[in-house]
């Protein structure tokens, strides 16, 4: 009895033991050459994250990029991360993230910073000049090409309803807030969120950028940003002013709203309501210190990055720059309005056609990328919500509050 | 007896396989956390920078707590296997009998049959929750935030710097704590009592002999439960707003000129969130209560008339002493429920209106809702497992020291 059991524990030990010593993952390159030599094709899977609408049509190029590629079997891993959850989702497991995923460009320095993406050194030329210099800036970091620009469209503007403010009214904010109260109608920008805030900032000359080491700055508490604080609380304070999120703006213009500040991504809605009335402009000039000062904005892009945990990493390249052609991007705008980035479909009649996309280029001249890192956010709402709340306070105080916040360590 | 010695030692040599097969890599690099990156080397055939790869300090951390836990399996399944073969031994030398393994086995449905019982739910606690527990709290030494996150940045130990942070060194950090640990208890009172008096109230009204159409009544209350709670709060935080159906029909109806900043001013969003949190609430605390009163003896009512007791009089020296010694526990729980009370205030506020002199947190955020943030938002998991360490011995010292002083545990067999 005793002799039988030694024996099935000794087998069982060195079973074991084998196990352990043999580590998944030494087999790829070999494998992969006796693979070819028998004339079965090399097998490739890799997975790609988008949002919940993009879906449909990340699947369609995946598939047309797999049959104009037939000299490898490819599968594709579709995953539902939408470009705002990109990079908590890829920080959650580096090693679990997709090969290719989008992200809008304001979290390009984070996922630089925790060395999640290649650098795109395949054919970086060709896709720096098919794209338009704003957003190859964009989805650059130091200098060095970290991803694949898709959109060029993640800005704001102005949405009006043509039968209360004219093409006049509209360049100046003090024209609209005069037209609005005369009409007894409302307007619309939510004040208290960092992204539109910073418009009248940037507007003055204000600085809110990352340098080199990766430090936020922020430079709104100078005299620069004093005047312009006093505009916004100047605007906040006008009868005709009204504040929150995308909802407010996509349930009021055309009842009690005649205009708002927001992306793209309302402009289905907001021309489903306006009809005929639906118009769309560069945001207006405000007054500052006494001189008419254009509003600034950010513009940002989504950019298709390659993971560098991928163990596919030149598939992977492949595939996100073929999803980020001039015929991708055609087909993207086509389907789901995305403003392109890319210089050809940028030009083409139809993209110029568009009325939302046509005001947010007029609006590009102005605006800047985004390089804004996690702490500026609830600081700025914070502000944007004193103005809102008409409580008073000295503005300068609250300034400087906000950079020593939005620059802390 | 044999057998078991023999299991024990396969399990040994598992334990050793998967200590040097798998866990000493990670061990190794405890004391560091890791110390290389990620580095990039240029490939000229594919003309990418691959990437070596690096140490991952999170994957160090976690993997090290589960090796020190198969360490301390180890050490212990060997002095239970020493013990064993001296057993043995000793029986063998006294010539007495050594059990069978199906005596041992059998023993376990006897005498041992607690061992049995607890195997599962204890392997699980330790694996799920044990575990996981010692990883975040070691999370709260380390310097593990946006600016250090593996594997391009890795983070180390730096001992107790989040906690002088939060309590001396960084100013923003300090007032941000206490002025969320104030509010939090605030509202952890006043959500609690509010419901419990109320619910009280409502009861009683409810289930007065005069109120006729009780069980109508009482099913009117209820179905505000039936609809999930972060549904009606989301739709209430809808209404609230400047241009919310609230505000609209105060206005269309001539009672204010401006909409009213419900959840943008300090105090408002405060009141509000504690008068919406009772709407949610009463109706749990009516329901309890309406079963307490019932089960109140009646002959108690009856002889305290004969002996001419009003209805005042009857409710304070009937009613409510009956009411707080059963309720005791269940409200301790709900005053520690509402302390991390995340939904109410998450999905009504978002911890909003934001403050310039808090360090990444609103005026009705409570220290659950600044930690979420803090994880999720701003990936500060350091300063978030101090803080999560420091909720939960408050939580526990509270709930601890008021449990053992309530009359439901002192005089556990009052009413019965």
């Amino acid at each position: 009895m005793k002799k039988v059991f030694s024996v099935v524990c000794a087998g069982i030990m060195a079973a074991s033991l084998c196990a352990c010593g043999n580590q998944a993952g030494n087999a790829t390159a070999s494998d992969v050459k006796a693979q070819e030599k028998n004339g079965a094709k090399e097998q490739i899977t890799l997975s790609v994250w988008g949002a919940q609408a993009d879906q449909a049509l990340l699947k369609e190029l995946c598939e047309k990029f797999a049959a104009e590629h037939p000299e490898k079997d490819w599968q594709f891993d579709y995953g539902v991360v939408g470009e705002a959850d990109a990079q908590a989702r890829y920080l959650e497991d580096p090693a679990a993230a997709a090969d290719v995923f989008s992200y809008p460009d304001d979290q390009m320095t984070t996922l630089v910073e925790a060395d999640a993406l290649y650098e795109v050194t395949r054919n970086a030329d060709e896709i720096k000049s098919a794209n338009v210099p704003a957003s190859v800036e964009a989805a650059s970091y130091g200098g060095t090409l970290y991803g694949y620009p898709m959109t060029a469209d993640n800005g704001y503007l102005l949405y009006y309803d043509k039968s209360v403010l004219t093409e006049k009214d509209v360049e100046t904010l003090d024209g609209i807030l005069a037209a609005a109260n005369k009409a007894g109608k409302k307007v619309h920008m939510d004040v208290s969120n960092g992204w539109y805030i910073a418009s009248f900032f940037l507007g003055n000359g204000c600085k809110l950028t990352i340098d080199e080491n990766g430090k936020q700055i922020c430079d709104f508490n100078n005299e620069k940003g004093l005047e312009a604080a006093e505009a916004i609380r100047k605007f906040c304070d006008d009868p005709a002013f009204v504040t929150g999120d995308d909802s407010v703006l996509q349930g009021g213009i055309g009842d009690d709203i005649c205009c708002g500040i927001s992306g793209p991504w309302v402009s289905a809605s907001v021309k489903e309501k306006l009809g005929d009335n639906y118009a769309a402009a560069k945001l207006p000039t405000f007054t500052c210190g006494g001189k008419q000062v254009q509003m600034g904005s950010f513009l940002g892009c989504k950019v298709l990055g390659v993971n560098t945990q991928s163990s596919h990493p030149v598939e992977a390249m492949e595939l996100a720059e073929y999803l980020t052609n001039e015929e991708s991007q055609a087909r993207r705008f086509e389907a789901l309005g995305y403003g392109p980035s890319n210089v050809k479909v940028a030009e083409s009649d139809e993209v110029a056609a568009d009325a939302t996309l046509k005001a947010l280029a007029d609006q590009s001249k102005f605006a800047i990328s985004q390089r804004v890192n996690g702490a500026y956010w609830t600081p700025a709402e914070a502000f944007g919500a004193e103005l809102e709340g008409h409580t008073g306070n000295d503005l300068q105080a609250m300034l400087d509050q906000l950079v020593e916040q939005v620059t802390a360590e | 007896m044999i057998l078991l010695n023999l299991i024990y030692f396969l399990a040994e040599v598992v334990l050793a396989c998967f200590f040097f097969g798998f866990g000493f890599k990670y061990l190794s690099h405890f004391g560091t956390l890791g110390e290389n990156t990620q580095l990039k080397v240029w490939n000229e055939e594919l003309q990418i920078y691959e990437r070596t790869t690096g140490d991952n300090s999170m994957l160090i951390l976690l993997f090290s707590v589960f090796t020190i836990a198969a360490l301390i399996l180890f050490i212990y399944i060997l002095i239970l296997l020493i013990k064993n073969v001296r057993a043995i031994i000793r029986l063998r030398k006294e010539g007495k009998h050594i059990a069978s393994f199906r005596e041992l086995l059998l023993d376990l449905l006897d005498k041992k049959f607690h061992i049995t019982l607890l195997a599962a739910p204890m392997t699980t606690l330790v694996l799920f929750t044990v575990l996981p527990i010692v990883f975040m709290i070691l999370i709260a030494f380390t310097n593990f935030d946006s600016d250090h996150q593996p594997p391009g940045e890795l983070f180390t130990w730096t001992g107790l710097t989040n906690v002088t942070d939060v309590f001396l060194g960084n100013a923003t950090k300090t007032h941000t704590f206490f002025g969320i640990l104030g509010w939090t208890f605030v509202w952890a009172i006043l959500a609690t009592f509010t419901n419990y008096i109320l619910g009280m109230l409502l009861a009683i009204v409810i289930n007065h002999k005069l109120v006729k159409f009780k069980k109508m009544w009482r099913t009117l209350f209820i179905i505000s439960i039936a609809i999930p709670q972060f549904v009606s709060l989301l739709l209430i935080a809808r209404a609230l707003e400047p241009a919310g159906a609230i505000n609209v029909a105060l206005m269309k109806a001539g009672i204010i000129s401006a909409p009213l900043p419900f959840l943008s001013n300090t105090l408002l969003a405060r009141i509000c969130v504690v008068i919406i949190n009772m709407w949610i609430g009463i109706p749990y605390t009516m329901m309890t209560f309406s079963g307490v009163l019932m089960n109140i003896p009646a002959e108690l009512y009856e002889s305290s008339e004969i002996d001419g007791a009003g209805v005042l009089q009857s409710f304070v020296s009937i009613t409510l002493p009956y009411m707080i010694f059963v309720t005791a526990p269940a409200t301790i729980t709900t005053f520690v429920s509402n302390i991390n009370n995340f939904n109410v205030i998450y999905l009504l506020t978002g911890g909003g209106p934001f403050a310039l002199d808090y360090y990444q947190a609103g005026k009705t955020d409570l220290l659950v809702t600044w930690l979420y943030k803090l994880t999720v938002d701003h990936h500060d998991y350091a300063l978030a497992s101090t803080i999560g360490i420091f909720i939960f011995m408050i939580v526990s010292t509270v709930s601890l020291a008021v449990y053992n002083h309530t009359g439901s545990v002192k005089r556990e067999d009052m009413f019965q």
